[in-house]
């Protein structure tokens, strides 16, 4: 069985782009460990030649035409998605540079 | 005045109006002190309720053919977009989130008529069986105050039973309608996956979220359903099948003769509380009593349900979750935008999530993770078929299922807050109609000793939401005489 370690909650949590308190680190490995063990019991199903099921009704899909459709402006005449945006410049949203 | 044939009336005899009916329930919920609202949309309310009185001055009666809602106060769980209107989903990283679009299902609603009143409290991102998990507080039971009134679409429950919208729209996961209409007492249903378009629905996650009507009655419920039901471009997961004709069938009197119903020996055995069996038992006695048939039969993967659930909702929720990185919308705290790393950014932003949530982002990317996705997502996906096609054998059997929706009424506050596996085996009767995208609902069918609601569970083949409303409607009116069957 695969047992997380508090090393592993803080390399999986940082792959998530999570920061968590020392408390958290701690108390999150004690409670997905006993989460995995929990869900280790699949490990005892018969799978062999099932085909997984990742979507209720799997291969069906009802598509739309690829139409170009106008933006949705605001009273301000900027399109409203920028809205919520909490730093944006122009008609862009703002991060910190990458480089 | 309770029910939206009630209101109705009453509107025809000008007995009330929109506007003075919008402004009572709004006042209700303002004073409520158990926290079933987060936002509230008083003047867009006040505005639909003119408009509606308006045109009932112009037509003398109530256009219910093209508006089957019209008038109607509704409350929409605050996972669903609407434009304008703060949607936080029970989060503090969506604290000031304006959606600048409305979902599908509530522009249906919309146009049929409804107010919408405000958004209710849920257990942040649809995340809990309680509602214990909100970043807005919890939301208390509406009749016991020391219980909690279920989750995650427990805003929504409770509202409806203390009469603080007539109807509202919950999303059911993996039992998030079902398990807080039990715990409160009123008709929860999840319809087949596809059913209701999702677009607008922020996703937890996808393969298994369903938007859904919380109600009183039975009749109510199936009206909302007919008119949230259809195919919607905007969701390419949304069926392209007729809407349904749910209030219609609610008035047929179902055919017990030939109904059969299918009692899975998995969801009588053990852990249950006598209360709810005995519960079960009358139930399924009083169809008998009608001529139907029950049959015993066994569904053998569903014991494997909640593990599957656990794992592919965690994976698909850290893959949805992503999209809160504070760049497009969420809460930019003034240490996030200090920092020039972006690393440190997306972190400072995303320690808003809470506690549950950061534990399922934490599982399902362990669950994908490189070395680990076979064991875990791909295997649990494989055990989802497994429970699909046990279904689909019963059903060839058995017109529905039925069984608790819980293993107990509604339990104390904190109760199972410190401990989530606890929390999870919980819903192990509600998950797995989200694992095969199965119809189920949640009607209330008795009480136990304290006064707690007890849940009847019924469970239909995909897409057959009318024959369901249909036995449910007549379950609902037992007793008064009316619905006997031949």
């Amino acid at each position: 069985m695969i047992e997380l370690n508090e090393k592993l909650t803080c390399q999986v949590a940082h792959l998530a782009r999570l920061e968590l308190t020392p408390l958290e680190v701690k108390v999150f490995t004690i409670q997905l460990n006993e989460i995995i063990q929990y869900v280790e019991k699949l490990q005892d199903v018969d799978v062999q030649g099932v085909v997984p099921l990742v979507h209720p009704f799997d291969g069906i899909a009802f598509l739309r035409e690829d139409d170009i459709k106008e933006s949705l402006l605001g009273l301000d005449g900027k399109p409203k998605i920028l809205q919520s945006a909490q730093d944006i410049f122009e008609d862009s949203f703002k991060v910190p540079s990458i480089f | 005045m309770r029910t939206i044939r009630q209101i109705h009336e009453a509107l025809e005899k000008k007995k009330i109006s929109v506007v003075e009916l919008t402004r009572d329930y709004l006042n209700s919920a303002q004073k409520s002190k158990n926290g079933e609202y987060i936002t509230f949309c008083e003047e867009r309310a006040l505005q639909q309720a003119q408009e509606a009185d308006d045109l009932l001055r112009l037509e003398k009666k109530v256009p219910w053919a093209q508006k089957p809602l019209f008038g109607i106060p509704i409350g929409l769980k605050d996972n669903l977009t609407l434009d304008g209107v703060r949607t936080t989903c029970g989060s503090k990283i969506l604290d000031h989130y304006i959606p600048p679009y409305t979902a599908s299902a509530v522009e249906r609603l919309e146009s049929a008529g409804a107010v919408i009143l405000g958004k209710l409290n849920m257990d942040e991102f649809g995340m809990g069986g309680s509602n214990e998990n909100s970043a807005f507080g919890p939301v208390g039971h509406p009749t016991h105050s020391d219980r909690v009134p279920g989750g995650s679409s427990g805003g929504s429950a409770a509202a409806v039973r203390a009469n603080l919208c007539v109807a509202s729209l919950g999303s059911d996961t993996g039992g998030s309608i079902r398990l807080p209409a039990s715990y409160c007492g009123v008709v929860g249903i999840k319809p087949t996956y596809g059913r209701i378009s999702r677009y607008g629905l922020i996703a937890f996650a996808s393969s298994l979220d369903q938007i859904g009507p919380l109600a009183r009655t039975v009749e109510d419920a199936a009206r909302l359903l007919d008119v949230l039901s259809g195919y919607d471009p905007l969701d390419s997961t949304s069926s392209n099948i007729p809407p349904l004709q749910a209030y219609l069938a609610s008035q047929s009197v179902p055919h017990w003769n030939r109904l059969r119903f299918g009692l899975p020996q998995e969801y009588f055995s053990g852990g249950l509380s006598l209360e709810i069996e005995k519960s079960i038992q009358n139930a399924m006695q009083w169809l008998e009593s009608q001529g139907a048939q029950l049959v015993p039969l066994s569904l053998p993967s569903s014991q494997y349900a909640v593990a599957v659930y656990y794992l592919i909702a965690a994976c698909e929720a850290s893959s949805n979750l992503a999209r809160m990185d504070g760049v497009r919308f969420g809460v930019r705290s003034q240490e996030a935008a200090e920092t020039t790393d972006l690393t440190e950014f997306y972190q400072k932003i995303r320690s808003d999530f809470g506690r549950e949530v950061k534990r399922r982002i934490i599982l399902g990317t362990f669950a994908l993770s490189l070395g680990y996705s076979d064991a875990y997502y791909k295997k649990a996906c494989q055990v989802r078929r497994k429970i699909k096609l046990d279904f689909d054998l019963a059903f060839q059997k058995v017109d529905f299922i039925i069984g608790p929706v819980s293993s107990t009424t509604a339990y104390r506050r904190g109760e199972k807050a410190i401990d989530p596996l606890k929390m999870y085996l919980n819903d192990i009767f509600t998950v797995p109609a989200n694992l095969a995208g199965l119809p189920a609902m949640s009607l209330p069918c008795g009480e136990d000793q304290e006064g707690l609601p007890i849940g009847l569970h019924l469970l239909a083949p995909p897409f057959c939401e009318e024959q369901m409303i249909s036995v449910a409607q007549a379950f609902s009116k037992r007793g008064e005489g009316s619905v006997r069957g031949f």
